[in-house]
């Protein structure tokens, strides 16, 4: 007999239906071969399913069993076609049998077996869940109950959350029956992210920190440049503190991507709070990029939609520095393997930290700096032009006197707290967010405009189109750098709720044009 | 044990020839053998040639004897027919029979499988 399971494959993203067939012969030489493209982890679904099956204290039928996973040019990865073909080789050797209202067409099948029958943790449920909710009406999905939750926020849809494979065939029979997960609310999972350092706690640097609560407030780009030891790493890690809670239609987008690459921990349902990704300098291209024969998100990706820091930026291989120009420019990366193509979303704010030379003093106001010039020279050029252009707040974190950091007198200096941040940056988003909100792509802060929308959306007083045209002149700006300059005026008014841009505001944001 | 599972086998290959024959087999040959290999049994099912690999178990508390055929098992018997055939083309095919046996030698179950490949 011949039964027909649905299933899905996750390329990159994408979901495509895949139909898991299963035929159990009445007669020839018994034996279990699965067909279809199945790579070696699919291929040993054979070992799994069979012993599942034993040790669930049912019969594995000694016959010819065939699986077929179609469309069959499409490779098929990963160890989640274990329960649809558990289910088919069960429902085709007749040991179970399906109530009379029960629709095989709207029920998908996806997880991982474990040989004693118990359902493992499988990546992509939540794709699962929103294929499922597009092309069913009321489907239901069968998903091991580790990852169950993460299909919990998608509506339209039953989640059925399994233990085992006994305990789904009991429910099949009719004889304990499983409730459907009860949906859970996108909002009511977002959560502050954990805070290393408060804005409070960082002496001086009040540039730094205003510049740290722009580019927050507008998503945009920001290089700290200073000798070691004045508190850029110190700044990032407070930046998670100020940054906006992901919205519903965010928090979507960045689960979709935690879920494919198997980054959520089990029972979770939702990417709570804004990634902030911090890779160590010694990290490979596809690590950076992504890939692999079936290509997997790598950080540029991970942190979509939040922060991505890198320390030290100039430690980096130059390679890796510049394959960043693609994602920053276009907000996604296009990633190429023999196997085929996949595309995934790497719209992230970067913060950068570098020192001025190899030894870290140049300019300093007490110590030597211990460097030649072609070391100088050399150092600077691991950076190049058109990342520098795409950065575009800059700002010098100098050598803090010793007097600021003195416990005594530190009140006073410290204006700012990061929660008093955070309601500033929250109050501009939403001011970006109106703005943006007949736009169809995922537009949502003004970092993401392209030149076009800075037009229609960036009102300048003419004082302020006077200012710039002035500091053009003078500083020869690329034409990138100049709608960069209006984008980054744009959100220092959203800061102060400033319908328009005042010259006061294009002043401000000349401060952190580019200085190296 | 070595020596009491050749016992074991020689008791399964006699079952099979008698089902075989009931079945309306004339039998050729049994044990078909050069240093390369050896066929079972070699019989004629009408005009067909049928080559028979029989495969014994006894209890099945180390399988089925079906999972002990595999790709290379059969190949063996292909390249024994081969042999046979001395590079006459007539019509002919692998069958498989499978014998289960009780630890006192009792026939458990007898399959014969027909027109086996992998």
């Amino acid at each position: 007999m011949l039964v027909k399971i649905r299933s899905i494959a996750n390329i990159g993203l994408e979901t495509v239906p895949v139909d898991v067939e299963v035929d159990v012969a009445s007669a020839g030489f018994p034996g279990f071969t699965i067909v279809g493209l199945a790579s070696k982890a699919v291929e040993e679904a054979r070992e799994r399913v069979k012993t599942a099956i034993i040790n669930s204290k049912l019969d594995f039928p000694p016959r010819k069993i065939t699986v077929n996973l179609a469309p069959a040019d499409l490779p098929k990865d990963g160890a989640a076609y274990d329960l649809p073909i558990a289910v088919g080789v069960l429902l085709a050797s007749g040991q179970l049998t399906l109530p009379p209202d029960f629709d095989l067409t709207k029920s998908f099948f996806y997880g991982e077996l474990s040989l004693d029958g118990a359902l493992r943790p499988t990546k992509g449920i939540l794709l699962l869940g929103l294929f499922a909710q597009k092309f069913t009406r009321g489907g239901t999905i069968f998903v091991p109950k580790p990852s169950a939750r993460e299909a919990s926020v998608v509506s339209g849809i039953k989640v059925i959350a399994l233990d085992s494979l006994s305990q789904l065939v009991n429910h099949l029979l009719s004889k304990e029956k499983i409730l459907p997960l009860t949906p859970s609310r996108v909002e009511e999972n977002l959560e502050d992210a954990p805070v290393e350092f408060d804005l409070m706690e960082i002496a001086g640097q009040e540039q730094a920190k205003r510049a740290l609560i722009i580019a927050a407030a507008g998503g945009h780009n920001l290089l700290m440049w200073g000798p070691p030891g004045t508190g850029k790493t110190m700044l990032s890690r407070a930046l998670p503190g100020i940054l906006p809670p992901l919205t519903h239609l965010e928090a979507l987008e960045v689960t979709r991507i935690y879920s494919v690459s198997g980054m959520l921990s089990p029972g979770q349902a939702l990417k709570f709070f804004r990634p902030f990704r911090s890779p160590h300098h010694g990290i490979s291209n596809a690590g950076m990029i992504g890939g692999g024969s079936n290509p997997m998100p790598g950080e540029v990706s991970l942190a979509h939609l939040g922060v991505l820091f890198l320390d030290e930026m100039p430690e980096f291989t130059r390679s890796i520095i510049e394959s960043l120009r693609q994602p920053m420019e276009d907000g996604t990366v296009e990633i190429v393997r023999a196997a085929g193509h996949v595309k995934y979303p790497a719209s992230f704010t970067l913060i950068a930290a570098i020192n001025p030379c190899p030894c870290g003093y140049l300019n300093h106001p007490k110590r030597e700096c211990k460097c030649s010039e072609k070391q100088i020279i050399k150092y600077r050029h691991r950076i190049s032009g058109p990342i520098l252009d795409r950065i575009d707040l800059f700002v010098a974190v100098s050598a803090i006197d010793a007097e600021k950091l003195s416990v005594t007198t530190h009140t006073g200096a410290n204006r700012i707290s990061s929660k008093e941040a955070k309601l500033e940056v929250i109050k501009a988003r939403q001011i970006q967010t109106r703005r943006f909100k007949a736009e169809t792509r995922s537009l949502y802060t003004n970092s993401q405009m392209r030149n076009n929308d800075v037009k229609k959306y960036c009102f300048l007083t003419a004082e302020a189109e006077n200012i710039l045209k002035l500091a053009a002149d003078r500083f020869d700006f690329s034409a990138r750098s100049y709608f960069r300059l209006i984008k980054v005026a744009r959100t220092i008014a959203d800061l102060g709720s400033d319908e328009q841009v005042l010259p006061v505001h294009m002043a401000e944001a000349l401060q952190y044009r580019q200085i190296i | 044990m070595k020596f009491r599972n050749r016992e074991t086998g020689r008791l399964a290959e006699n079952l099979a020839i008698e089902a075989l024959k009931n079945k309306g087999y004339s039998i050729l040959e049994s044990n078909f053998s050069n240093r390369f290999g050896e066929i079972d049994i070699i019989a004629r099912d009408k005009d067909i040639l049928v080559f028979v690999e029989v495969k014994a178990k006894k209890g099945t508390d180390f399988g089925s004897p079906e999972e002990m055929i595999n790709h290379q098992k059969l190949k063996r018997v292909q390249n024994m027919a081969a042999v046979y055939m001395k590079g006459q083309l007539k019509p002919c095919r692998i069958d498989v029979v499978a014998v289960v046996l009780s630890p006192s030698d009792d026939l458990l179950r007898l399959t014969h499988y027909e027109n086996v490949f992998f």
